[in-house]
């Protein structure tokens, strides 16, 4: 099972904080992302992209994980010498492809 | 009721022209004014001081005004980027030449902080002492100017940096008697509409739910919202429009880039969403409720732009056929000996098709792909070296792997983005009306 099995997901971004959010299916999917996902395992899935911490926020009100990394995207997109200045927004597929013990 | 007639500068023109031609709205809002856009404007007003504004004003207005001032719609944007005095001239001009008389066009100030750099307390207290020249400053004013401007009878208001989410509360605080938890659900309701339809079914990677047509992105329906006076709200498109509106969408929006969803900053208030609830009303339609509102916070957030000398040369090469990828990546490696030659180390070569996107994080290839680009991108701390750096892609046609073929290349400005937190006595914002 592929996280994207389980929730929907989009990328934001502000200044050097790459900023990913997962909204689970339903109640069930919601309980198995929670246990899957620990910040440890997100860390390990972006650090083969990104540098620097990551923390992680529940909001089960509306089923959400979010996953912010604050040193990602230093100096700014801008700054940015990756291919694509706005590589950022397709990052949402490093977690999203991910195999998950169901 | 409240709607997003654009969601960055470059976004569709009909969508706001179809909502104040349908009347129904009160206020519609053009989120005009990415980072990246006011760097742009930036640029333009160091070249001309009367310049600075969007230069899509004209093409963005001139179909709009006539439905916004036949309806009493008001119309509330952050066009006026890097000059709002200019743009409201301009937009007083327009008028003039579209036949409408007596537009009050109202210009939101005090967002520029060039002249006071040193009163923000910058996140990087490092590099403070050795900065290059700002190209730029900013406060991120919060919606009381805008509520202000609408509730003394502007037609039109005019921004310049301003939190995005204030855009839409402004309108609605002027139409309503906000208590706290109205204001929380007017800024919450701003912070949704303010990507346009990224809430509507746009950019929304879901492996559930109905899957929107290519025909119904192109006709997409923006989106709007009903705030009543508790602070619950309904997101909703106009009748007709193809949208996909459902929970999944509107919590992926609530969430767009907050961080902390039980802390989310704003100029006027801090917004809890830890508490928001959502349901689904009929199937295009999302009730929302809910929002916590705790004290507005200290200090406003502002934005500096560092101007470095030199440019970023962004050069890609394509190569098709057997062994693509292998000739891409010899011209990368021969890139990265022709840029070492000029003295040039600051770049990275990315493989587009292979992993330029994701990097590290990118699946395997399965098989070898048909075709590649090579990407450079490379600081270079003079023009002359990035045109040099340009010429060498150029030069991997002749004497570089065979077949190198759909080269393209472009140079951008040298700018990085700093934050910071400035206090609000520092910050003066002010309402100008434009001479009629």
């Amino acid at each position: 099972m592929r996280v994207r099995d389980l929730a929907a997901g989009r990328a934001g971004d502000k200044g050097s904080i790459l900023d990913l959010t997962l909204v689970a299916f339903d109640d069930e999917a919601y309980r198995t992302l929670e246990r899957a996902l620990t910040a440890d395992v997100v860390r390990g899935w972006l650090h083969r992209t990104v540098d620097g911490p990551v923390e992680r926020y529940e909001v089960p009100g509306v089923r959400a994980l979010k996953f912010v990394a604050g040193e990602a995207l230093g100096g700014g997109l801008f700054a940015s010498l990756r291919a694509g200045v706005h590589w950022q927004k397709a990052a949402i597929w490093l977690l999203l492809d991910e195999e998950i013990p169901g | 009721m409240v709607a997003c007639g654009a969601g960055f500068a470059g976004d569709r023109i009909e969508p706001a022209v179809e909502f104040a031609r349908s009347g129904l709205v009160d206020a519609v809002v053009l989120e005009c004014l990415a980072e990246r856009t006011l760097i742009g404007a930036l640029e333009q007003r160091r070249n001309d001081p009367a310049a600075g504004f969007d230069r899509r004003l004209k093409r963005r207005l001139a179909p709009l005004l006539p439905w916004a001032v036949h309806h009493g719609v008001r119309i509330v944007s952050n066009l006026g980027a890097a000059n709002p005095l200019a743009a409201g001239e301009a937009i007083v001009g327009l008028a003039k030449q579209l036949g409408i008389d007596g537009l009050r066009v109202a210009v939101v100030t005090g967002d520029d902080l060039v002249e006071r750099a040193d009163r923000v307390r910058w996140a990087d207290p490092l590099a403070a002492g050795q900065w290059p020249p700002w190209l730029g400053v900013h406060a991120y004013l919060g919606m009381g100017e805008i509520a202000e401007a609408v509730a003394e009878g502007a037609d039109v208001v005019v921004t310049g940096r301003t939190a995005d989410s204030a855009l839409f509360a402004g309108p609605v605080a002027a139409a309503l008697d906000l208590d706290d938890a109205a204001l929380a659900g007017a800024m919450t309701v701003g912070h949704l509409l303010e990507c346009g339809g990224q809430l509507t079914g746009g950019n929304l990677a879901a492996s559930r739910g109905r899957v929107l047509s290519a025909a119904e992105l192109a006709d997409l329906g923006y989106p709007l919202a009903t705030v009543l006076p508790d602070g619950s709200a309904e997101i909703s498109v106009l009748p007709g429009k193809p949208a996909r509106i459902d929970e999944l969408g509107v919590a992926l929006q609530l969430l767009y880039e907050v961080h902390d969803p039980s802390a989310y900053l704003t100029p006027d208030v801090t917004l809890d969403f830890s508490t928001v609830r959502l349901e689904q009303v009929d199937d295009r339609t999302v009730r929302v409720h809910g929002a916590g509102a705790r004290t507005r916070p200290e200090s406003l957030k502002a934005v500096g732009f560092l101007l470095h000398p030199g440019l970023v040369a962004d050069l890609e090469i394509a190569y098709a056929g057997d062994g693509a990828l292998a000739r891409a990546r010899t011209a990368g490696e021969t890139m990265a000996l022709r840029l070492g030659g000029l003295g040039l180390t600051d770049f990275r070569i990315d493989h587009v098709g292979v992993d330029a996107v994701l990097g590290g994080g990118s699946r395997p290839l399965v098989a070898d792909p048909v075709e590649v680009r090579m990407h450079v991108s490379v600081r270079c701390p003079t023009d002359e070296l990035a045109q040099a750096a340009e010429d060498e892609l150029y030069a991997l046609t002749l004497a570089g792997p065979a077949g190198g073929a759909g080269m393209r290349s472009e140079c951008r400005v040298n700018v990085e983005v700093v934050s910071g937190l400035v206090d609000r006595d520092d910050v003066v914002g002010r309402v100008e009306w434009c001479a009629r």
